[in-house]
């Protein structure tokens, strides 16, 4: 299958080794020649590593899993921005025809205190795990489905929930960030849950514990810059900073809990 | 951050609106000085509020970038900005920015609340000519002079972001109102910025 657009690239990498979370890290040049411009972001590191691995050295470690977009465990910051050039898009889903031939891409991992480097390019989320199990959930009985039709959701409102649920968790927000906040993330599961009827029971308990391990956690304050909105590749918005606000402040001011 | 900005905001209107009256004149000013003046059980509160918002504005301020730089920690070796058309903005410069207009402000104070620079020349708060002659002797100064044209205008860039930031922050975020609330808030900055710095570039020209 010959592509008529689809050429071969030669890149320089300069990617960011890092033995484990005590040692320190620097970047590593790396040459790559004949990478198809039909591949994605991840099949070149793949074919960096095949390289790697047959000449003897360690290959160099990132997260990926599902390579669709979708799972959010894929991630890094390419030439200085999360995910890459392209908005509303995963690393995975990065093709090679963004770049040219000849050109050097600079491969770092997600910085941030409460993100700790794991090895190369993998970074420690699980601060994201300890903030979903504070309050980024439902209590619903056990038992038949309840009747659909009993709680109705106006359209407008379900558009916004789901909105907000399409983040992925996957980081960029914090690893964009200038103050690592992770505001945008935590946001979005406030005001998923807070707009459904689902959500109410736990509403004001939700938002307050979610917001006190975000801090716990080391993650930084908003400053509301719009880069983690720029970065997202779930086109979480700003707007639901807001909402998060609003609920805190309402939550610290008026609830009993 | 966002509920002390905007109440400093308040005063900023009131402080500009009284200042302009420099362009009338020595009479208008002298007047308008001495009714502020006269009503001193209030100055007094006014006064006391003002510095417990620019304190709690520092403090909170200074707060949470050294908790912002501690959970960023590590700095990117290339990082870029992903907001198309962005290269470089004054929300990234809030805490440079305000660290400007502090220094101004201290100088402000200095020359005009206190009247402790020995290079001016004070009436005595009791001479009726007093409120305009200090402030134009302040804004001829040559070192004033040029520090406050430079407060002002770097005031005015921490307001075209600090302005609609606050209402984020407050969480007052609408569809139909953020838009008009970030024009606003890009307006005032202007407004500020070009109402006072037209003050010392000007006012001491017009009054010799």
């Amino acid at each position: 299958m010959n592509h008529a657009a689809s050429k071969n690239l030669n890149l320089t990498l300069k990617i960011w080794r890092q033995a484990g979370p005590k040692q320190s890290g620097g970047l590593k040049t790396y040459q790559v020649s004949g990478i198809s411009t039909d591949m994605s972001f991840l099949e070149m590191l793949d074919v960096l590593n095949e390289q790697l691995i047959a000449s003897g050295e360690e290959p160099v470690a990132f997260d990926h899993d599902c390579r669709e977009g979708i799972c959010g465990t894929c991630g890094v910051v390419i030439n200085g921005q999360a995910h890459g050039p392209d908005s509303g898009t995963t690393t995975c889903q990065l093709h090679m025809r963004r770049f040219h031939d000849g050109d050097t891409i600079v491969i770092e991992p997600w910085l941030a205190k409460a993100f700790p480097i794991v090895r190369d390019l993998i970074v420690d989320r699980s601060a994201f795990d300890r903030i979903i199990q504070a309050g980024g959930f439902v209590s619903v009985n056990t038992g038949n489905a309840p009747e659909a039709n009993t709680t109705l959701v106006p359209h407008h409102v379900q558009q916004d929930a789901m909105n907000a649920a399409a983040c992925i968790g996957c980081g960029a927000c914090v690893a964009s960030c200038k103050n690592a906040s992770a505001m945008l993330f935590v946001s979005a599961k406030v005001s998923h849950l807070a707009s459904l009827p689902q959500g109410q029971a736990e509403r004001s308990k939700r938002v307050l514990n979610m917001v006190a391990t975000m801090d716990a956690e080391h993650f930084g304050n908003c400053t509301n810059t719009g880069e983690c909105e720029a970065a997202c590749p779930a086109k979480i918005k700003l707007t639901n900073i807001a909402q998060l606000n609003r609920e805190y402040m309402k939550a610290a001011l008026l609830s009993k809990e | 951050m966002g509920v002390t900005g905007l109440l400093l905001c308040g005063f900023l209107v009131a402080h500009l609106a009284g200042n302009l009256l420099l362009f009338m004149g020595a009479k208008p000013f002298n007047e308008y000085a001495h009714a502020l003046h006269s009503q001193w059980e209030l100055l007094a509160v006014a006064e006391f509020g003002l510095v417990v918002l620019f304190l709690a504005h520092v403090y909170l301020a200074v707060a949470t970038t050294i908790g912002n730089y501690r959970a960023r920690r590590d700095f990117y070796v290339l990082k870029q900005s992903k907001v198309p058309g962005r290269i470089i903005g004054a929300n990234s410069w809030m805490f440079a920015s305000g660290s400007v207009v502090l220094g101004f402000v201290i100088l402000h104070l200095i020359d005009l609340r206190l009247g402790l620079r020995s290079s001016l020349q004070y009436l005595p708060e009791t001479d009726l000519e007093a409120p305009f002659k200090n402030t134009l002797a302040a804004i001829s100064d040559p070192i004033s002079r040029v520090v406050y044209f430079v407060g002002v205008i770097v005031l005015g860039v921490h307001l075209s972001h600090g302005f609609a930031s606050a209402f984020q922050s407050l969480g007052l975020n609408h569809p139909k109102y953020t838009p008009l609330i970030k024009i606003i808030g890009k307006i005032f900055g202007v407004i500020i910025a070009v109402g006072f710095a037209s003050i010392v570039v000007f006012v001491p020209g017009m009054w010799r």
